[in-house]
C-alpha cells in the first residue's frame, strides 16, 4: 500500500506549483488557475488524510465537496470580474491593474 | 302669533336682507333695494304690531312683553348667561319712533342716490356719482347719475337697521353692547361710503375711534355691573330695588362713588361717546361726509338716539340712592353738567355754520345734550318724550336738507357753476323752487326751535325745561334757556337763506323739486314732527291740559320706580319757552332777511374773533390734533416702536447675542486655535498619524502578487512563530 | 373599527408624519402631486377629529380617549395620551388651520417637497404638544414642532429671513432649556413623567431635597423655568420682540401657523401645567402676570399702531390679543375657585381659538395682497377697495374679527376675560382698556390705508381679483368667526366644563 507521505508530497507540490503560479503568472486568468491548483491539493491532502484515518465517517468527503462548491464558484465570479475588467480596460495583466496603490 | 317669537323677528328681515344683497344681489339695484325696503317693511310691520299690543297691556313695565323666551348663550361655570327680548313702555315708544323713520329713510334713499338715471360719465366706485350726460334732440343734458355702489349702500343701512332694532328689543346689557357696537360698524362703513374721498375716510376713523373711547369705559361699566350683580338683565337689576339699592349703598374703590354711580358713570360715557356729548362730540359734524340718508339715519333716528336710550334706560341705576327731590346723585350730576354744557356750547358753533348738514349736525348735538341735561335733573320722562319728537323732526330736517342739496345739484349740473351745493350761502328762494321740501322742512324746523302749540318739539322742550325749573336746578334751566334761544336763531337762520328771499347763485335759480319717493317721506315725518307731541301735553298746562290725556307720561312713566315729586306747574318755563322760541325765530329771521350774494355773514362784525372762534367749532379738532393725535402717534411710532421694542427690548436681545459671540471669539483665539489646534493637532496627534500615514501608505503598491507575497511571508512568519514558541515548548 | 375607536389620538397624531413620509417617494419635479398629496394628508387628521369631536363627551369630567403604553419605562416615561375640553378646542383649531395653510402655500414653486414635508411634522409637532399627558411626551413634541418651523422660516422666508429664523430658534430653544431643567427635576422629584398622577402629587410635595437643595427651592426653580418657557412662546411682554420679526419674515403659511397654532402652545402650557401644578406660586405671582398681560395688550396695540409693514402690524396685533389670554390666566390663578376664574379661563381659551381664526386670516389676507403687490409698506397702497371689492369686504370682515367686533368671534373671549378679570386685578383691566381701545385705532389704519383714499395709480388694472382658491382658503375662517360670535355656546360648552374642574381642582390645594 503507498504510504501517507507520498500522497502529502505529491499534494505539497501541488501547493507549491500553485502558489508560484499564483505569485509569478501576470496574467490574472493563470493566477486564477494557479489558486484551483492550490485548492485542489488541500482537496488532495483532506482526501489522504480522510481514507488513512477516518475512513468510517463522512467528514472529509463533506469538506472536500464543500471545497469544490467554493472552488466553483471562486472560478465563476473570478473569470466574471476577469472579463468586466478586460471589457473596460482591455488588459489582465496585473500590474496593470494597480489602482488600489496607496 | 306668539308675541315673544314676534319679537325675536323684528330686527331679523333687515339682517336677511343684508346677507341676500352682499353675497347675490349685489349686481341688481332693484333687486337690492326691494329686498332692503321689503325687510324694513317687515319689521316696520312687526314694530307695529308689538307696539300696539305693548300700548293695550296693563302694568306693562312690570311684566313686559317677550320676557319669556330666553336661550343660554353664555354657559358659563355652572350657570349660563341667558339673553332674551323684551319690550316695555321704554322701548316700546323707541320701537315706533325707529320702525318709522327707518322705513322713511329706506325710501328715500332710493331717490336720493338717482335711482333709475343713466350711469355717470366718470363715476367711479368709492366717490360720489358726478353726472351723467343725456341726450334729448341732440343737446347734450347734464342730468344726475345713479350711485355706482347703490347695492352696497342698502345691504350696509340694512346691518344698521337690523343694530338698531336689535338694541330695541334687547333685554340686557351685553346683547345691546353688541348691536351698539355693529351700528358703530356700520357708521363707520356709512361715514366712509365714499371712501376715496379722503375726507371721508378720515371722518369714518374719526367716528368710529370717538365713539371707541366711550365705548371701553362702558364695557368696564358692564364687567363691573355683571360682576356685581351676576347678570346683566334689565328687569332683573333696574326694576329690582333690593339691588339698586345694594349697588347705591356699597362704595367703589374709585372717587368715594357707590357702585351705582360709578357704574352708572362708566354706563354714562358710553353715551357720551355714541351720542356725541362733549368732549367726545368731535366726530358728529365730520360724519356729514356720509350721504344724506346716512346723516338721517345716524344722526336721528338711530345711532345717537340709541346712545340717549342707554342712557334713560339705566337711569334707576344712575338715580340709584336719588329720592326723587333733594341732592342729585354724582352720576346724575355728571349727566346734568354734560348734557348742559353741550347744549349750549353745540347751539353756539351751529350759529356759525354755513354748511345746511353741519348747522344740523350741531343742532343734533345741541339737542342730545338737552335730553341728558333733562336725565341729570330727574325729568325722565321728558328726556324720553324729547328723544321721540326729536328723532322724528331731526330725520325730517337732515332728509329735507338731502332734498335741498338734491336740488342744488340739479341746478348745478344744469349751469356747470363750481359751488358747493351744501352751503348755504349759495341758496335762498328756494321755497318757490321745492314747495314740498320746503314745507316739510318749516314743520322739521319749527319743532326744533319748539314753535309753540302745533309743533312736537315744543311739547318736548318745554317739559324739560320746567322740569329742570321746578325741580330747583336754576343753572341748568338758565343754561337749556339760552341753548333753546340759539336754537331758535340758528333754525330761523338756516330756513332763511336757503328757502327764503332771492336765490344767490345761478345753481339755486334753477334748483328743482325732488322726485316723489323722496318728498313722500318728508311729508309723513312733518305729520310725526307736528302731531307726535299731543300725546304728551301736560295736565297742568293752562287751557289745552287734561283735553287731551297726557298719555306719554302715564306709559313711560311707569318704567320709574322713584317718581320725581309733583310738578307744581309753574309759568316761568312754560313763558321762557315761549319767548325764547318765539324770540328767537324772530331775530333769526330778522338779521339774514336779506343777505345778498357774496355779502358776509351779518354777525360776523359785530361778534368780531368770537365769530372766527364759532366757525371753527372752538378748535376743538386742531386741539385733539395737536395733543391726542400726535401724542398716541408718538408713543406708538417712538417710544413704543423705536425706543422700547427696537431700542430697549432688542437692544438687551443684540447684547446678550454679542456677549456670546463675544465669548465664543476669545474661546477660539484664546484656546482653541493655540492650544488645541496648534500644539496638540498639529504637531502630536495630527501631526503623527499623518507621518505614520504616510510611510505605511507606501507598502499599498496596488499589485495584487506583491499583496499575496506579503500574505505569504505574515503567513510563513506566523507559522514559524506558532511552531517555534507552541509546538516545540 | 376597533382600532379606530381605541386609538383615535394616535392616529390623529401620527397621520402627518405617515402623510410626510410618502410624500418623499413621489416625484420633486412633479409640484401639483405634492401640493395635493399634501393637503390630503392634512385633511385626514381634520376627518379624524371631527370624529373624535362627535364621540367627546362634553359633560363628562377628566381626560378621554386616553391611550397608554410604556415607552421609556426604565425612568417611569410612557406614551399617554388624553383629551379633555381645552385640549379638544386646541385639535380642532390645529386640524383646521393646517389645511387652509396647505392650501394657502399652492404658491410655493420652490422646494415644495421639503415645504410640504416640514409642513406635515409640523402639523404632528403641535398636536402631541396638545394631547401629551405626560412631561417627558410634552417636552419632545414642543421641540418637534420647533425645528420645522425654523427651516419654514429660513428657507422659504423674506429678506431678513436668516435674521429671524435664528432670533425666533434661540429665543425658544432658551425658554426650552428651563422647560427640560424644570421636566427633569419634577420627574426625578416626584418618580414619574405622568401628568395625571403629577396633578396629584406635585402640589402637595413640600419635604425632601434633589441635589442637596430644600425641595421649596426645586419647586421655585421649576416653576419660574416653565413660566419663563410658556411666556416667551405665548409670548407675554417683554419677551415677545422675536415674534414681530419671526412673522414678517415666514412664508404666508407660516405666519398663519405660527399666529394660529404655535402661539397657543405657550397659553396652553400655562394651562395644563403650570396651573395645576403650582397653584400656590400661581396665585403668589398672579399680579405680576397680569401686569405683564396688561402691558402686552397696551404695548402690543401700540406698536401695532406704530407700524408701517402691513405684516409686522398684523404681528403686533398678535401680542395684543394673547395679552388678554395672559391676563385671564393670570385672573384665574389669583381668583382660584371663584366664579370670576372660571369666566375668566373660558374667556381666555375662547380667546385662544378666536384669535387663532383671526390672526391666521390676517396674515393670509396679507399675503394675498403681497403677493400681487411685492410689498407691505401700508403708504404704498390706498384705494384697493375699487379693485378688489371681494378682497376688501373680506378684508374688512376679517379684521373687525381681529378688532373684536360684538358679533364676530373675538368679542366674546375679550369680554369673558375682561369680566374674569375686572373684580380681580382691576387697574389692570382698566388700563387694557386702552390697549383695547388702540386696536381700533390700528385695524382702522390698516384698513383705511389699504382700501380707502384715492386709488394708487401704480396699481390701477393690475390687481386681480381674489382668485377660488383664496377664497376657499378664507371662507372657513370667516364663518367659524362668524359662527362663534352668534353662537358661542357650542365652544363653551366644550371648554367650561373643563375649565371648571381645574379651577375646582385648583382651589383644593388651599
Amino acid at each position: 500500500m503507498i504510504p501517507i507521505s507520498w500522497f502529502l508530497i505529491f499534494s505539497a507540490a501541488l501547493f507549491c506549483i500553485g502558489l508560484f503560479g499564483v505569485l509569478a503568472r501576470k496574467n490574472t486568468i493563470g493566477m486564477l488557475m494557479g489558486v484551483e491548483l492550490m485548492l485542489n491539493a488541500v482537496n488532495i491532502n483532506l482526501l489522504a488524510f480522510w481514507a488513512y484515518r477516518y475512513a468510517g465517517q463522512m467528514n472529509g468527503l463533506v469538506f472536500v465537496a464543500i471545497v469544490f462548491a467554493a472552488a466553483a464558484a471562486e472560478a465563476a465570479v473570478g473569470l466574471a470580474l476577469i472579463i468586466s475588467v478586460y471589457r473596460r480596460r482591455t488588459t489582465v495583466m496585473a500590474d496593470e491593474l494597480n489602482l488600489m496603490k496607496g | 302669533m306668539n308675541m315673544d317669537l314676534l319679537i325675536w323677528l323684528i330686527p331679523l328681515p333687515p339682517l336677511l336682507a343684508f346677507a341676500a344683497i352682499v353675497l347675490f344681489t349685489n349686481r341688481s339695484k332693484a333687486l337690492s333695494h326691494s329686498l332692503a325696503i321689503g325687510a324694513a317693511g317687515l319689521s316696520w310691520l312687526a314694530s307695529m304690531v308689538v307696539f300696539f299690543t305693548a300700548v293695550g297691556r296693563e302694568e306693562l313695565a312690570k311684566h313686559p312683553l317677550g320676557v319669556d323666551l330666553k336661550v343660554n348663550w353664555l354657559p358659563l361655570g355652572d350657570g349660563a348667561f341667558k339673553i332674551g327680548v323684551q319690550v316695555d313702555p321704554l322701548s316700546a315708544v323707541i320701537l315706533f319712533f325707529v320702525a318709522w323713520t327707518v322705513l322713511m329713510i329706506f325710501v328715500y334713499s332710493v331717490g336720493y342716490h338717482n335711482f333709475g338715471q343713466p350711469a355717470g360719465d366718470h363715476d367711479k366706485p368709492g366717490l360720489p356719482p358726478h353726472g351723467a350726460t343725456v341726450k334729448v334732440k341732440g343737446h347734450g343734458h347734464q342730468v344726475p347719475s345713479v350711485e355706482p355702489m347703490y347695492s352696497r349702500f342698502f345691504a350696509m343701512i340694512s346691518l344698521f337697521a337690523f343694530g338698531m332694532f336689535l338694541l330695541v328689543v334687547t333685554d340686557n346689557l351685553l346683547t345691546l353692547y353688541m348691536a351698539w357696537e355693529i351700528m358703530g360698524l356700520c357708521s363707520y362703513l356709512l361715514i366712509g361710503f365714499w371712501y376715496a374721498k379722503p375726507s371721508a375716510r378720515d371722518a369714518a376713523v374719526k367716528a368710529f375711534l370717538t365713539t371707541r373711547v366711550g365705548d371701553m369705559f362702558m364695557l368696564l361699566g358692564m364687567a363691573a355691573l355683571y360682576k356685581m350683580t351676576g347678570t346683566l338683565n334689565y328687569q332683573e337689576i333696574l326694576a329690582n330695588p333690593t339691588v339698586l339699592e345694594m349697588l347705591a349703598s356699597q362704595a367703589a374703590p374709585v372717587l368715594g362713588l357707590s357702585w351705582a354711580g360709578l357704574i352708572g358713570i362708566l354706563i354714562f360715557m358710553g353715551t357720551v361717546g355714541k351720542s356725541a356729548q362733549f368732549p367726545l362730540h368731535v366726530w358728529l359734524p365730520d360724519a356729514m361726509e356720509g350721504p344724506t340718508p346716512v346723516s338721517a339715519m345716524i344722526h336721528a333716528a338711530t345711532m345717537v338716539s340709541a346712545g340717549v336710550y342707554l342712557s334713560i334706560r339705566f337711569f334707576p341705576l344712575i338715580s340709584a340712592g336719588w329720592d326723587g327731590g333733594g341732592a342729585l346723585t354724582p352720576a346724575m350730576m355728571t349727566l346734568a353738567v354734560v348734557g348742559a354744557v353741550t347744549a349750549l356750547f353745540a347751539a353756539t358753533i351751529a350759529v356759525a355754520q354755513n354748511d345746511i348738514k353741519r348747522v344740523l349736525a350741531y343742532s343734533t348735538i345741541s339737542q342730545l345734550g338737552y335730553m341728558i341735561a333733562a336725565l341729570g335733573v330727574g325729568a325722565y320722562v321728558a328726556a324720553a318724550f324729547h328723544l321721540v319728537t326729536h328723532a322724528f323732526f331731526k330725520a325730517l330736517l337732515f332728509l329735507g336738507s338731502g332734498s335741498v342739496i338734491h336740488g342744488m345739484e340739479h341746478g348745478v349740473l344744469h349751469t356747470h357753476q363750481h359751488i358747493d351745493p351744501q352751503d348755504m350761502q349759495h341758496m335762498g328762494g328756494l321755497r318757490k323752487k321745492m314747495p314740498v321740501t320746503f314745507w316739510t322742512f318749516l314743520a322739521g324746523g319749527l319743532a326744533l326751535s319748539g314753535f309753540p302749540l302745533v309743533t312736537a318739539g315744543f311739547w318736548s322742550k318745554d317739559e324739560i325745561l320746567s322740569g329742570a325749573f321746578n325741580g330747583g336746578h336754576v343753572w341748568v334751566f338758565v343754561i337749556l334757556a339760552l341753548a333753546a334761544l340759539l336754537t331758535a336763531f340758528y333754525t330761523a337762520r338756516q330756513i332763511t337763506l336757503t328757502f327764503l328771499g332771492q336765490a344767490r347763485s345761478e345753481a339755486a335759480e334753477h334748483a328743482s323739486e325732488s322726485r316723489a319717493v323722496m318728498t313722500a317721506p318728508l311729508v309723513v315725518l312733518a305729520f310725526f314732527a307736528i302731531t307726535a307731541g299731543w300725546v304728551g301735553i301736560p295736565k297742568a298746562f293752562p287751557g289745552l291740559g287734561g283735553l287731551v290725556p297726557n298719555w306719554f307720561e302715564e306709559f313711560v312713566g311707569e318704567m320709574l320706580l322713584v317718581h320725581g315729586e309733583a310738578a307744581h306747574h309753574s309759568l316761568v318755563p312754560l313763558i321762557t319757552s315761549l319767548v325764547v322760541a318765539l324770540g328767537g325765530l324772530a331775530l333769526g329771521w330778522w338779521v339774514y332777511r336779506d343777505v345778498r350774494a357774496g355779502q358776509k355773514d351779518p354777525l360776523q362784525k359785530p361778534l368780531g374773533p368770537v365769530y372766527t372762534l364759532l366757525q371753527n367749532k372752538y378748535y376743538f379738532d386742531e386741539l385733539y390734533g395737536a395733543t391726542v393725535v400726535r401724542f398716541s402717534r408718538w408713543v406708538s411710532e417712538v417710544f413704543t416702536d423705536r425706543w422700547l421694542d427696537r431700542g430697549v427690548i432688542d437692544g438687551i436681545l443684540h447684547g446678550i447675542a454679542a456677549a456670546g459671540l463675544w465669548l465664543g471669539g476669545v474661546l477660539r483665539n484664546g484656546f482653541d486655535l493655540p492650544v488645541i489646534n496648534r500644539f496638540l493637532g498639529d504637531t502630536v496627534v495630527a501631526g503623527g498619524t499623518r507621518k505614520l500615514g504616510a510611510e505605511t501608505s507606501k507598502i499599498q503598491t496596488g499589485r495584487l502578487q506583491q499583496y499575496m507575497l506579503m500574505g505569504l511571508a505574515v503567513v510563513l512568519a506566523a507559522s514559524a512563530i506558532i511552531y517555534f514558541f507552541f509546538v516545540m515548548a | 373599527m376597533d382600532l379606530l375607536t381605541n386609538h383615535l389620538l394616535t392616529l390623529i397624531l401620527f397621520t402627518p408624519v405617515v402623510g410626510a413620509v410618502v410624500l418623499l417617494f413621489l416625484p420633486a419635479k412633479n409640484i401639483r402631486v405634492l401640493r395635493w398629496a399634501a393637503l390630503a394628508a392634512s385633511l385626514v387628521p381634520f376627518g379624524l377629529a371631527l370624529g373624535l369631536w362627535a364621540r367627546f363627551d362634553p359633560s363628562a369630567e377628566g381626560f378621554q380617549f386616553v391611550e397608554m403604553m410604556p415607552w421609556y419605562p426604565a425612568i417611569q416615561s410612557s406614551y399617554h395620551l388624553g383629551v379633555d375640553g381645552i385640549s379638544l378646542m386646541m385639535v380642532l383649531l390645529t386640524v383646521v388651520l393646517t389645511p387652509l395653510a396647505v392650501l394657502a402655500s399652492f404658491t410655493v414653486t420652490e422646494r415644495v417637497k421639503a415645504y410640504m414635508f416640514l409642513f406635515l411634522l409640523l402639523e404632528t409637532g403641535m398636536l402631541g404638544v396638545f394631547l401629551s399627558l405626560d412631561l417627558l411626551l410634552f417636552f419632545v413634541f414642543w421641540e418637534v414642532g420647533l425645528v420645522p418651523m425654523y427651516f419654514l422660516i429660513a428657507q422659504w422666508g423674506g429678506t431678513r429671513r436668516n435674521y429671524a429664523a435664528l432670533k425666533f430658534i434661540l429665543y425658544t430653544m432658551g425658554g426650552s432649556l428651563g422647560l427640560l431643567l424644570a421636566t427633569q427635576m419634577i420627574g426625578v422629584v416626584a418618580g414619574t413623567f405622568d401628568l395625571t398622577e403629577l396633578f396629584q402629587i406635585w402640589p402637595a410635595l413640600n419635604s425632601g431635597t434633589l441635589l442637596g437643595l430644600p425641595m421649596a427651592t426645586v419647586k421655585a426653580v421649576a416653576f419660574w423655568a416653565f413660566v419663563i418657557a410658556f411666556a416667551i412662546k405665548v409670548p407675554v411682554w417683554p419677551f415677545h420682540t422675536w415674534l414681530p420679526d419671526a412673522h414678517t419674515e415666514a412664508p404666508t403659511a407660516g405666519s398663519m401657523i405660527l399666529a394660529g397654532v404655535l402661539l397657543k402652545l405657550g397659553a396652553y402650557g400655562f394651562l395644563r401645567l403650570v396651573l395645576p401644578l403650582y397653584p400656590l406660586e400661581s396665585k403668589l405671582f398672579a399680579g405680576w402676570l397680569a401686569a405683564l398681560g396688561a402691558l402686552a395688550i397696551i404695548f402690543g396695540a401700540l406698536g401695532a399702531f406704530g407700524q408701517k409693514d402691513f405684516k409686522r402690524l398684523v404681528a403686533y396685533s398678535s401680542i395684543n390679543h394673547m395679552g388678554f389670554v395672559v391676563l385671564g390666566i393670570a385672573a384665574a390663578a389669583a381668583a382660584v375657585g371663584s366664579q370670576d376664574a372660571v369666566i375668566a379661563l373660558n374667556g381666555a381659551v375662547l380667546q385662544m381659538v378666536t384669535h387663532g381664526l383671526s390672526a391666521a386670516g390676517m396674515f393670509f389676507l396679507v399675503g394675498v395682497i403681497y403677493e400681487r403687490t411685492h410689498t407691505r409698506d401700508l403708504t404704498e397702497f390706498g384705494g384697493l377697495f375699487a379693485q378688489m371689492p371681494v378682497y376688501g369686504g373680506v378684508l374688512l370682515f376679517t379684521a373687525m374679527g381681529s378688532l373684536g367686533l360684538p358679533g364676530l368671534a373675538g368679542f366674546v373671549s375679550e369680554f369673558l376675560v375682561v369680566r374674569g378679570a375686572w373684580p380681580v386685578f382691576t387697574l389692570a383691566t382698566a388700563l387694557s382698556m386702552i390697549g383695547l381701545f388702540f386696536t381700533g385705532a390700528y385695524i382702522l389704519k390698516a384698513l383705511k390705508m389699504v382700501l380707502h383714499g384715492p386709488l394708487n395709480e401704480r396699481w390701477k388694472g393690475k390687481l386681480p381679483e381674489m382668485s377660488l382658491r383664496e377664497g376657499i382658503v378664507i371662507a372657513p375662517l370667516m364663518v367659524l368667526m362668524l359662527i362663534l360670535g352668534v353662537w358661542p355656546a357650542w365652544a363653551l360648552d366644550v371648554i367650561n366644563r373643563t375649565v371648571s374642574m381645574i379651577s375646582l381642582a385648583m382651589s383644593l390645594w388651599f
